[in-house]
This record gives structure tokens, C-alpha cells and sequence, in this order.
């Protein structure tokens, strides 16, 4: 069965004055998903959502929601509607009157229908009862709500999300990270958030765009996005990571995995776009995936702990190799668990590592270490 | 906070408003407490008497007069406010940082030029033989001379252009902080046009607006330059009565029962203005 799109994007390119802020940007939004787009500052996810939104016009390619091309359409005449990252609540009317402002715009319905819906909007947002506060008389948290409510209400195609949380302190963001998720899943409406932060993307979405100066890097699940970078990029935006710069592509096993010389010590990793032998390259080891036993041991590579970072749940733990011409320095992510060795700093470990938990791309800047 | 509380403590702060003080005290309330005196005292004995008040309102001329100037200064603040809003909107949400100042410029500089010097120079404009009759004689458009000095509408037109930049600035003040992802905010969620401007923006504004009607309406009631010499003798102005009296028939107490007549009823009515309109005059300052 064919998955019905809510949100596609065909080509689209915008362009001001001579800056490319999108670039040729393709893909689909399945109906009742939890889409992200994933940059940084500056990536053109902004614009990307904007044109959606319809306050940007491509300077060439197609914008689709619900089947239907929305090139020329304005803004209130689309069936999606933006959650700002500054909100943009209505400071002069009061909590209801934001909720039913979408409603009195459309018409063709009593104001007690239309304060009923609002109700139950604000109902399914935790709200209940503040419908006659002001703007200013409510938490950050709850006009984070409100403003949900507000763009619920009219039951969109697809919801547009800004960053809405970003202003939030952390707390109240992990929060409202989970709560936004359950509603979506609830009330089954297409949500399409931008965000600079990875930690919600990965963990709110069910599907993840790359995007960096302008370009699509890769559109994945969190998962996949997580354990298998497409791109550089990619590798080194979303999660943490140990960067091994400037390794020799010596040889590849086989279809998926190569091994790399970093001055005199050979690393496998599975290659993350295709590469050839001679290739210079980097390489991206997860720090949780690394695992660290204590003394000296065949199948590894011998290190020395330079020190111990301890972080409650877990500890970050520095290991510089002892083989090799140029010093490397690993992070280890050592998880408190009641098998998890005793090491102190100084101590003489041995490291190992699934060739799959390490991934090699072509080094952008072709230096080798 | 603490600064404040430390300057408090040592109770020198009220000086700075000293020089403030002093101003208003000498310059304003200390006249205008005469002004009162006098307007009930007797022009000759200094007796206490009402005659100068009954003067006003037993004559139909100067309450007439007194209507009139009224009723042209509440038209000239609504048709100043008519070109002002479109201007503040386009000058503070549409144009670029540099249009902007330009606009800017543009709207404080006819203002470096006293009103005395401006009202001479729609003189040369408006007379009878001045740059406008030419110019419609010169289209073909008339064959004589037309005279569009002395009319009401040449009033009204002089004193929406002395009245502009007073509307402009608190409006454009206001708008200034109306951030723009609200008027996205309301196209988003389907508004148009008219609503927006009805529901978002007007309320937003609502402060400038009221600032700016209220020194506009004031300005425009105690004009004398402007009404004078764009009215001439008919203008039939409030202010000239009170000129008249105090200046041509030296009856400083009837002049002054004027001024305060013209004083009240200003107050009296931006506070009924500010009552309907629901506005605080803290909050609109």
C-alpha cells in the first residue's frame, strides 16, 4: 500500500540575492509522521520551513502539502500552521481569544461552537481552565500550549514546528519534548519541526533531514542516522564522537569494510561512502561503543588513561594510545554498571571496538596525520 | 534596584528633578494660577465676579467660535492620523533599514523650519498670485487668478502638515516594538489584511495612537501662527478670541476666562477620549 505524503518537496532551491540559502532540496513527509529537520544555525532549515509555511516563495522547484502544489498560494490559505520559535502569542487578547483567532478567521461557525472547540483544544494540551488568563500571566511552559492549541485547533494537514522549545530551560524542555511527541502520536496530525538540537530530533522523530548549507545530507530514522552516517557531516554533527583525523586507506575487506593506518595503527571501520585504497580519511568511533578492559590484551589497542571524567550516570574516560608514531587520544564512554571495571587515571587499558561502531569517510581537507 | 534604594536612602534623587520642577512651577502652574485669579475678577474693581464667564456663555459668537475650533482640531487629528498610520506602517514594517532612515529624515526635516516660516511660505503657494493660481492658469486650466487663502480647508491642510510628525513619531515608536512574526503569526493562522490590521496591529498601536492624537489635538487647539495666517482675519479661532482680548482690547480678566475655559474643556475631554477608548494615560505615555 502506497503511504499517503503530507509535506513533499520537489527541487526546491531558494536563492537571495546571490546566496543560496536552500539548494535543491528533495523529500516526503508521510502522513502522521514526526519529521525533523536537523542543521545548524545558518543551514537553510529556517528558510526550508518558511517556505512551507508559505512566507518564502522557492526561487525554483515545487512545495507540496496534501497533494496539492502550493507555490502560489498564500500563507492563510494553506492547510498547515506554524508553531513560532518565539511563539508570537497575541498579547492583546487573552488565552481563548489566541485559540479561536484561526477560528473567527475562517467563519461559518457559532462563537459557543468556536470557544467549545478552543476548550477542547486547550483540554488536550493540559490547559484546562485558562482561557481567560492574559499572555503575560501564564508560564513559559504554558504558553508553550497555548500556542500548540492555537495552530491544533484549526486541525491542520500538517503542523509546522520552529524550535519552539529552544527557549525553554532544560528541565521544562525535556519536559514538553515528551509531551509533544505523546500528542502527536495522539492526535495523528503531521508534525514537521525544525531544530538545531540533536538530542530532540533524535528523540521525538520518526524521520530525521540532515540539512547543511542548504543541501539534504541524509534523511534517515534516528537510528539509522545515529549508527549509520551517510555523510562528514553528518558523522560529525549528530551524536558524540572520536574524530580520528588523516588515516591511509590501506586495504578494504570487503564490500563494507576497510582498514585505515593511523601512523603504524591499523583501525577497521565500516566506510561510510564508497572509498578506494590510498583514500585519506576520517574516521568516527562512538564513545559508548568502545569497550575498555583493564591491562593489556590481544584483539585491541593498548592505551593509558590520562584522566577520568565523572558524569553520574556514566564516565568519560581519556585513553591515549601507547602504539603508533603520532599520539591518539580516545574518549571512552564507561557506563556505571555493576559489571563496569575499576580503572583510575594512569592505569594501562586495552580497547576494542566492533568494526560496524566505527565509521570511515574521505577526509574533507585530504591531510594526512 | 540597588542603586536606586542607595540613592533613595540618601533622598538626593528628587534633585535631578529639581530643574524639572522649578520649570514647571514658575513657567506653568504660577501663570496659570493668576490666569485663574484674574478670570474671576472684575476688569475695573478686581471685585470677585462670573460676568467674565457668563461673557463666554451668553454669546453665540464665541461659543460658536469656541464649537468650531473644537470641531476643526478633532477633523485635523482624525486626517492626521488617516495619512500618519499608513506612513508609521510602511515606514517601520515594509521598508529596509536604509529606506527607513530616509523616510525618517524626510518626515523631521520640513520640521527644522519654524511654523511662522513655514505658514509664510503655503502663503506663496496658496495666494492669489501665487505658484498654484499660476500654475493652474499656466495648465489652462483656469483663466484667472484664484485665491486659496482664507479657507477653511486651507486650515485644515496647514495644520495636518504642521500636525504630521507629531502623529508620526509616537506611532512609528509604537509599531516599532510589534514583533513581526505576530502579523505571521495571524496570516498563518488565516487572517488577511483587515483583520490583522483590526485584531493585531491597531491594538498593538493603540498607546501611539492615543499619544499622538492627544498632542496633536492639543496642538492644533492652541494654534494661533498656522489658523492665523493661513485663515486670516475669518479664521474665527478660539485662540485669536483670546489674543483679541488680552492684546487688542486689553481685557486681561475676560482673556483669561477664556484660557481657562479652553484649558478645562482640553483635559476634560482627552480624559473622556482616554475613559471610552479604555486607554490608561500612564500606559499611553
Amino acid at each position: 500500500m502506497p503511504q499517503e505524503i503530507d509535506v513533499s518537496l520537489v527541487h526546491v532551491t531558494k536563492k537571495f540575492g546571490d546566496l543560496v540559502a536552500v539548494d535543491d532540496v528533495s523529500f516526503e513527509v508521510p502522513k502522521g509522521s514526526f519529521f525533523s529537520i536537523l542543521g545548524p544555525s545558518g543551514s537553510g532549515k529556517t528558510t526550508v520551513l518558511r517556505m512551507i509555511a508559505g512566507f518564502e516563495t522557492p526561487t525554483s522547484g515545487d512545495i507540496y502539502i496534501g497533494g496539492e502544489r502550493v507555490n502560489d498560494v498564500p500563507p492563510n490559505k494553506r492547510r498547515c500552521n506554524m508553531v513560532f520559535q518565539r511563539l508570537a502569542l497575541f498579547p492583546m487578547m487573552d488565552v481563548l481569544g489566541n485559540v479561536t483567532f484561526g477560528l473567527r478567521r475562517r467563519g461559518g461557525m457559532s462563537k459557543a461552537e468556536m470557544e467549545r472547540l478552543a476548550r477542547k483544544a486547550l483540554e488536550r494540551v493540559g490547559l484546562q481552565g485558562l482561557g481567560r488568563r492574559k499572555i503575560n500571566q501564564i508560564s513559559g511552559g504554558q504558553q508553550q500550549r497555548v500556542a500548540l492549541a492555537r495552530s491544533l485547533v484549526l486541525d491542520p494537514t500538517v503542523l509546522l514546528l520552529d524550535e519552539p522549545l529552544g527557549s525553554l530551560d532544560l528541565k521544562l524542555r525535556q519536559d514538553m519534548k515528551l509531551e509533544l511527541k505523546h500528542l502527536q502520536a495522539r492526535m495523528g496530525t503531521t508534525f514537521v519541526y525544525i531544530t538545531h538540537d540533536q538530542t530532540i530530533a533524535l528523540a521525538m522523530s520518526d524521520t530525521i533531514a540532515v540539512i547543511n548549507r542548504g543541501k539534504i545530507e541524509q534523511i534517515a530514522s534516528p537510528e539509522e542516522l545515529y549508527r549509520r552516517p551517510a555523510t562528514h557531516f553528518v558523522a560529525s554533527f549528530v551524536g558524540e564522537n572520536n574524530k580520528l583525523e588523516g588515516g591511509r586507506l590501506v586495504r578494504m575487506r570487503d564490500a563494507q569494510v576497510c582498514e585505515v593506518d593511523f601512523g603504524g595503527i591499523l583501525m577497521s571501520g565500516r566506510m561510510g561512502e564508497p572509498l578506494s585504497p590510498g583514500d585519506t580519511v576520517d574516521l568516527f568511533i562512538r564513545p559508548e561503543m568502545i569497550s575498555l578492559r583493564p591491562g593489556r590484551h590481544e584483539n585491541g589497542f593498548p592505551g593509558k588513561i590520562e584522566e577520568i571524567n565523572f558524569d553520574g550516570s556514566h564516565s568519560l574516560i581519556v585513553v591515549n594510545l601507547l602504539e603508533g608514531r603520532a599520539p591518539i587520544t580516545i574518549n571512552v564512554k564507561l557506563q556505571h554498571t555493576e559489571q563496569a571495571p575499576e580503572v583510575a587515571a594512569g592505569d594501562l587499558v586495552t580497547l576494542s571496538w566492533r568494526w560496524d561502531a566505527a565509521n570511515a569517510f574521505r577526509s574533507p581537507t585530504g591531510k594526512e596525520a | 534596584m540597588h542603586l536606586s534604594t542607595r540613592f533613595r536612602r540618601g533622598q538626593r534623587l528628587w534633585l535631578l528633578l529639581l530643574p524639572t520642577l522649578l520649570w514647571i512651577g514658575l513657567l506653568f502652574v504660577l501663570p496659570h494660577i493668576k490666569l485663574f485669579l484674574l478670570s474671576f475678577m472684575d476688569r475695573r474693581s478686581g471685585a470677585f465676579t462670573l460676568a467674565n464667564y457668563a461673557a463666554f456663555f451668553n454669546s453665540s459668537l464665541y461659543r460658536n467660535v469656541f464649537v468650531r475650533t473644537t470641531t476643526f482640531s478633532i477633523v485635523t487629528t482624525l486626517l492626521t492620523l488617516f495619512i500618519s498610520f499608513p506612513a508609521a506602517f510602511i515606514i517601520t514594517k515594509v521598508l529596509g533599514r536604509k529606506m527607513k532612515a530616509l523616510a525618517l529624515i524626510a518626515i523631521v526635516l520640513p520640521y527644522w523650519v519654524s511654523e511662522l516660516i513655514q505658514a509664510f511660505t503655503w502663503m506663496i503657494l496658496f495666494r492669489e498670485t501665487g505658484v498654484l493660481s499660476y500654475l493652474l492658469q499656466y495648465l489652462g486650466i483656469t483663466h484667472h487668478n484664484i485665491e486659496f487663502l482664507y479657507h477653511n480647508s486651507t486650515i485644515v491642510v496647514g495644520l495636518v502638515y504642521t500636525s504630521l510628525l507629531f502623529m508620526t513619531i509616537p506611532i512609528i515608536n509604537s509599531l516599532d516594538t510589534l514583533d513581526d512574526s505576530l502579523i505571521e503569526a495571524a496570516y498563518d493562522l488565516g487572517g488577511d489584511f483587515w483583520s490583522t490590521m483590526r485584531e493585531i496591529i491597531i491594538p498593538h498601536a493603540a498607546p501611539g495612537i492615543m499619544v499622538g492624537s492627544i498632542m496633536v489635538f492639543m496642538l492644533n487647539l492652541g494654534n494661533y501662527v498656522t489658523v492665523t495666517l493661513l485663515g486670516g482675519k475669518n479664521s474665527l479661532w478660539f485662540t485669536e478670541s483670546i489674543y483679541n482680548q488680552f492684546i487688542v482690547r486689553f481685557n486681561q480678566n475676560q482673556g483669561a476666562a477664556f484660557g481657562v475655559i479652553l484649558l478645562t474643556f482640553s483635559v476634560l475631554f482627552v480624559w473622556i477620549v482616554l475613559k471610552i477608548t479604555k486607554q490608561d494615560l500612564t500606559e499611553a505615555m
